[in-house]
């Protein structure tokens, strides 16, 4: 039902002539999250743009192929562009988009505070946007989309500014929230070591084209996905460091189990 | 031996609480540390010590025989190459080339000192293919090093990188990761700020963890990556290599990918003869 | 003075360059620059930014024109900048965008106002990060005209560039943020206007009006 369904999907930004999607097709459905990797440039940050429907809308730009897209919050990699520049405070900042939306106040509230509590942001709810630090600043932008409460969710290096703790935190949210409130999220993420946690399915993208598609397990297993793209989990590589054969374990746990 | 770097007793504060106390640490010449703690520990502000942004309101900071205290960044930078946080915002010229050699010029060396040293720099983060291009026309990562490259360029004998691997895809790290080896084996310091304990457990030899302010811890990483019960209250969580050398028990507890590659093997092979 | 209504405070800053430049030189100018000056007093760094923008200008006027013109262009070009650094550091985007929606205005247009007011400080702040950078790469920013002017290519084309080039992010981003949707925005905390401010507004407004007017006909 909702959901997003691209189909054949062709993208070229306005006056290039390489597209820089050439022919994506890809189903995401309630409670699936897909992480897309692939390296700089694969097309992972446009795919995210064009299933929300930003490009060519926003973006110019040409678009063959159909897609069918849901109400979707993006999040950029770089938070101090997408602060709105208009909030007194972070909990302004968070009422941002509800606010916009048409949400009634009361409705605002509830959900500043839910979402300020999840990212674990509440204690800085008072302070001005601008003096936080990158990894807050983050944490909050987050918030802010989550808070439209959005059906698809676009999520482009999230945990980019973050450190570990705060990574750790929002790879959880991100699983909690296909699951329990059954949204579609669609992740591009270079941090792979975090995906067999947290995904249902990982896309790889090269120049523009899907180069694998399928469960963790599946494509994060794959030999060419060392000597022909990104990597895949530290453990996976090690694995294959040593020489080792048979199915690939890709967290510590799994290599324990595979070794006893 | 001089050593590259020293602190002594450095007490800094920005308004009433100390950002920095009682800080007395010291690197020799060809040493790789990564310091590490929570946000609000003092890293930056450390970092801003020693490239003179700041000066210690108690202590001396030493970069080789030079104090920081009345040298301004600008003098300091013959000896420190620094690279902060998002330094991809500080490219300007209209070539990578050309902003690599920014840094020499500015030093006022000759110009073939300059092309000789740029040019050293971009090999040795493979950046040549990119050298002619605009850097604003190339993806942020590839800025990334191009920043790195211009501190290299300076030839320092101490590096200090604020969050080098940040946004870096696994290629681009191991490039960093070889660029460090290469100069710390060449004589120069390096002290690399970093959440990245994966790239640390790579690259790097000791830790320097601080908290609040104080030093909290100076160890040798391998002793402190393996052992998760002195990383979680510094707020650290053992990276992957560690945890899988841990789990397995991996003879000699190693770190670096190659030698728990080797273990690994032996481990999960042990008939076969290594 | 910050605690009045948004649009008082903008009609002031429009209406002193306004009057500056319609009055005649120089008690008119010199009268706008007074009341200026007056209101950044409070916050001498306001003041003080205010001075150190306009004297280049001052310098150039009076080399290149006699003392009655330079005179009357320079104090009218100092109550613009006065007015203007005035209303950036007085009135926070947020409240005007709420007072706009309040008063019915659409989000686009509040945000082309407010982002103009915001960008100020974001950029000073990535002004002296850049500055930090630069010099510890070996940028001598102290020293004579000709060090200073080297520097100034170091430190403000990157500071252009990477501006410019987060133009577009920010746009993209903010249409994600509900901007377009075409629903009326929940206004979170409209700030309250008294009557004595909508009519001294109204009082601006008229007060130049007249001497537009009066400049008309006295030239006629």
């Amino acid at each position: 039902m909702a959901g997003l369904t691209l189909a054949d999907v062709r993208f070229w930004y306005p006056a290039t002539e390489r597209p820089a999607l050439d022919g994506v097709s890809l189903t995401v459905a309630p409670g699936d999250v897909v992480a897309v990797v692939g390296a700089v440039g694969a097309g992972a940050s446009t795919l995210l743009l064009v299933a929300g429907n930003l490009a060519p809308r926003v973006t110019g730009g040409r678009l063959e192929g159909s897609v069918r897209t849901a109400p979707s919050g993006i999040v950029l990699p770089t938070p101090w562009t997408q602060a709105s520049g208009m909030a007194f405070s972070v909990w302004d900042e968070v009422a941002f988009g509800p606010a916009n939306l048409g949400v009634p106040r009361d409705e605002i509230a509830r959900r500043v505070d839910r979402w300020l509590a999840r990212l674990e942001v509440t204690q800085v709810a008072a302070r001005d946007p601008a003096t936080l630090s990158g990894g807050e600043l983050q944490r909050v932008i987050l918030a802010g989309v989550l808070a439209m409460e959005p059906a698809l969710l676009l999520l482009d290096e999230p945990t980019a500014e973050l450190d570990p703790a705060g990574a750790a935190l929002v790879w959880r949210l991100v699983r909690e929230l296909a699951r329990a409130d059954e949204r579609c999220v669609l992740v591009a993420t270079s941090d792979l070591d975090a995906i067999p946690a947290f995904a249902t399915q990982v896309l790889w993208l090269q120049h523009g084209r899907v180069r694998a598609a399928g469960p963790p397990a599946d494509v994060l297993a794959r030999d060419d996905i060392w000597t022909d793209g990104p990597g895949a989990t530290t453990v996976a590589g090690l694995w294959r460091q040593a020489g080792l054969a048979g199915p690939v374990p890709l967290t510590v746990a799994d290599a324990v189990a595979r070794v006893r | 031996m001089t050593p590259a770097l020293r602190c002594d007793g450095v007490w800094f504060a920005y308004g009433a609480s100390p950002a920095v106390s009682d800080l007395s640490f010291s690197l020799a010449p060809g040493e790789r540390v990564a310091l590490l703690g929570k946000n609000g520990a003092g890293k930056s502000t450390l970092v801003r010590l020693i490239t003179g942004l700041l000066q210690p309101a108690v202590g001396t900071v030493w970069v080789g025989d030079w104090e920081t205290r009345g040298r301004r960044p600008e003098q300091l930078a013959r000896r420190v190459g620094s690279v902060f946080q998002h330094a991809d915002q500080q490219l300007f010229a209209s070539s990578i080339r050309a902003d690599v050699e920014f840094g020499p010029r500015a030093l006022g060396l000759p110009r073939a000192e300059c092309v000789r040293r740029a040019a050293a720099a971009l090999s040795a983060l493979d950046l040549e293919p990119l050298a002619h291009e605009h850097p604003y026309d190339v993806p942020p990562p590839w800025r990334k090093l191009a920043a790195l490259a211009g501190a290299l360029a300076l030839e320092p004998m101490l590096l200090v990188l604020d969050e080098p691997t940040a946004g870096l895809d696994r290629a681009l790290r191991g490039l960093v990761a070889r660029a460090v080896a290469q100069r710390a084996a060449a004589g120069v310091s390096v002290m690399v700020v970093t959440h990245d304990l994966a790239f640390a457990a790579e690259a790097l030899d000791r830790a320097l963890v601080l908290d609040a302010g104080r030093l909290a811890c100076d160890a040798p990483l391998a002793e402190l990556l393996g052992d998760a019960a002195r990383l979680t209250p510094l707020g650290l969580v053992p990276p992957a290599v560690a945890a899988l050398s841990r789990a397995l028990a991996l003879p000699g507890a190693p770190l670096r990918a190659a030698e728990v590659a080797r273990a690994l093997a032996s481990v999960a092979r042990p008939s076969r003869p290594v | 003075m910050s605690g009045r209504h948004p649009f008082t405070l903008l009609a002031l800053a429009a209406a002193l360059p306004a009057l500056a430049w319609t009055l005649p030189a120089p008690w008119g100018p010199a009268a706008t620059l007074i009341v200026a000056l007056t209101l950044c007093l409070p916050a001498p760094r306001v003041a003080r930014t205010a001075f150190f923008t306009a004297a280049p200008f001052w310098l150039f006027l009076f080399l290149l024109h006699d003392r009655a013109t330079a005179l009357a262009i320079a104090l009218r070009l100092s109550t613009m900048i006065a007015s203007f650094v005035w209303l950036v550091a007085i009135l926070p985007p947020a409240r005007l965008v709420e007072a706009l929606v309040s008063a019915g205005y659409s989000v686009h247009v509040a945000f082309l106002f407010a982002a103009t007011l915001s960008a100020v400080p974001a950029l000073r702040a990535r002004a002296q990060r850049i500055v930090d950078a630069q010099r510890c790469r070996g940028l001598a920013t102290r020293g004579g005209p000709l060090t200073r002017l080297r520097a100034l290519r170091a430190l403000a084309l990157p500071l252009v560039l990477s501006a410019l080039h987060e133009v577009d992010e920010r746009a993209l981003a903010l249409e994600t943020r509900g901007l377009s949707a075409g629903t009326r925005r929940t206004p979170l905390a409209p700030p309250p206007d008294l009557w004595v401010e909508r009519v001294a507004r109204w009082a601006l407004v008229a007060g130049c009006v007249a001497a537009i007017v009066g400049r008309v006909l006295w030239r006629v």
